[in-house]
């Protein structure tokens, strides 16, 4: 069989499908495509579970709670098991399927893990702060032209330019 | 809030109106019941048909999970047991007509015989566990092999296991079915629960444990062929499940209001989701996809698709126990 793994979309041609995707997602959701979302809403079910007294009066949590709603009757819930799905069956498809630690070859797979966690959780508190992650904010904000969108898309940008230089040594 | 006002003499704490006393511990048993019954019962079968040398793995490696799981699956019902103490006292009495006691005395035969036949490969079980990252199995089988060679009366019990695999096969083989069986029909013979009182419940879990087996097996082999084998198996497998899973709903809303009440916990009620999305739909279809993928040559790491049947029967299992709590015959 060929091997395929090194083939990937045209990535303008799969950036016009990311916009055609979003026209869908407020269309048929009328919310538009999000990432660290499901992450939150997941942290919200699980402190729901764990405490409702807490979670029902912290500023944080209690929108989603409230009246018995259940957090993970959500869009963005189904959304990212979709792309699990939709994910898997395409990295199979390519011949990429596999259980791997990407990273630069001159570190080790625990410094890179360490390093991941640590970036995973300054990106939650960080799209939190800032009301959505890349997806949420940026793509979904500008596509109905909010002007959070933009701020945030100078900000994450900006931001990745300026400190890239720092941490290069986890990828080159 | 969901506030329900009775007029009723029926309230009976944990029992009445809805059934509150299965924990984690029930489905937890049943997931790893049907899981050693599919491991038993593959071992028995492909060791009957002569198939020892063709599936390893199947019939000399992974049996030996089964006893270790069977033990969790007991600890686990004995932290249910709210006196743990009396749990020998099902085993004074034979009940034809209870389910439950089948359970008990065919978890007490298989118990001893799924220890037996691991042992009588134990030198293909070190040979599988050499080499491998975690020394802790093989350190334990070679202390194993120690101390047969050492003590007269372990090395004697050695000797049987190897001389009577085939009998022990033939029971193995009957049990297995039983066991998987078992672990439904516990729940299909509460006529009190509209949810569970069906009879394709024993062969829906007798076939999602068999199903579990093959994923484990699938998982730990070596060899491609054995691997593609339990794939296919395991594909036709899933396929059964979705047929009795269709049919146990057509059979639902085909029955009377308490049934299609059942029913309707799964078809936009609470259980919606988490059944056709985690189950059905992460658990059995995604996995077929993948296992489809692989027959056709693509690439796909076999732990993907083995993991995915294996927490998908450990979730319906769950959703099967907490949901049939909630049915009931009140109105």
């Amino acid at each position: 069989m060929e091997d395929k793994s090194n083939k990937y979309m045209n990535p303008y041609l799969a950036g016009v499908l990311i916009g055609l995707m979003m026209i869908a997602a407020y269309y048929f959701s009328g919310e538009g495509l999000g990432g660290s979302g499901a992450f939150k809403k997941v942290t919200i079910a699980a402190v729901n579970t764990v405490n409702h007294d807490y979670a029902k009066d912290a500023a944080f949590f209690a929108s989603s709670v409230k009246d018995g709603k259940n957090p993970l009757d959500s869009w963005l819930i189904f959304e990212i098991l979709g792309v699990l799905i939709g994910a898997t069956i395409s990295a199979g498809y390519f011949g990429r399927l596999k259980l791997k630690v990407g990273k630069s070859p001159k570190i080790t797979n625990k410094t890179r893990l360490i390093a991941a966690v640590i970036g995973g959780i300054l990106w939650g508190v960080g799209s939190q702060l800032g009301r959505g992650c890349t997806s949420g904010l940026i793509m979904s904000g500008m596509s109905v032209n909010a002007f959070s969108g933009y701020v945030g898309l100078i900000a994450v940008f900006g931001g990745g330019y300026a400190f890239a230089y720092f941490f290069r040594k986890l990828w080159i | 809030m969901k506030e329900e006002l009775f007029a009723s003499g029926r309230n009976i704490p944990f029992i009445d109106p809805v059934l509150h006393i299965w924990h984690w511990q029930i489905p937890l048993y049943l997931f790893v019941g049907g899981l050693a019954a599919g491991l038993i019962f593959f071992a028995s079968y492909f060791y009957l048909k002569g198939d020892e040398e063709k599936y390893p793995i199947a019939v000399k490696v992974a049996p030996f999970l089964a006893p270790i799981v069977i033990i969790i699956g007991l600890i686990a019902l004995l932290i249910d047991l709210r006196h743990p103490a009396y749990f020998w006292q099902l085993y004074t009495t034979i009940r034809i007509e209870s389910p439950m006691s089948w359970g008990a005395w065919t978890l007490g035969a298989i118990m001893p015989l799924s220890m037996l036949w691991p042992l009588s490969y134990i030198k293909d079980l070190q040979a599988y566990f050499d080499n491998r990252l975690c020394k802790m199995p093989f350190k334990l089988i070679s202390w194993i092999i120690k101390m047969i060679n050492r003590y007269w009366f372990i090395n004697w019990i050695y000797d049987w296991s190897i001389k009577l695999r085939k009998p022990i096969a033939i029971i193995n083989l009957v049990l297995a079915i039983i066991l998987g069986v078992y672990t439904g029909i516990l729940l299909s013979a509460f006529n009190a629960r509209p949810l569970w009182n069906t009879s394709l419940l024993g062969p829906l879990f007798l076939v999602s444990g068999i199903s579990t087996g093959a994923a484990a097996i699938m998982w730990m082999a070596k060899e491609h062929h054995e691997k593609l084998a339990f794939s296919k198996i395991d594909l036709i497998l899933v396929g059964v499940e979705l047929f009795f899973i269709v049919h146990m709903f057509m059979g639902f809303l085909a029955s009377t209001a308490v049934q299609q009440e059942a029913a309707q916990l799964f078809l936009g009620g609470e259980f919606t989701a988490v059944f056709w999305g985690l189950f059905v739909g992460a658990g059995l279809i995604l996995p077929a996809i993948l296992e489809i993928m692989e027959l056709f040559h693509f690439k796909i790491p076999i732990a993907i698709p083995a993991f995915l049947i294996l927490l998908g029967g450990l979730v319906f299992r769950f959703i099967m126990v907490d949901a049939g709590q909630i049915t009931r015959y009140l109105y």
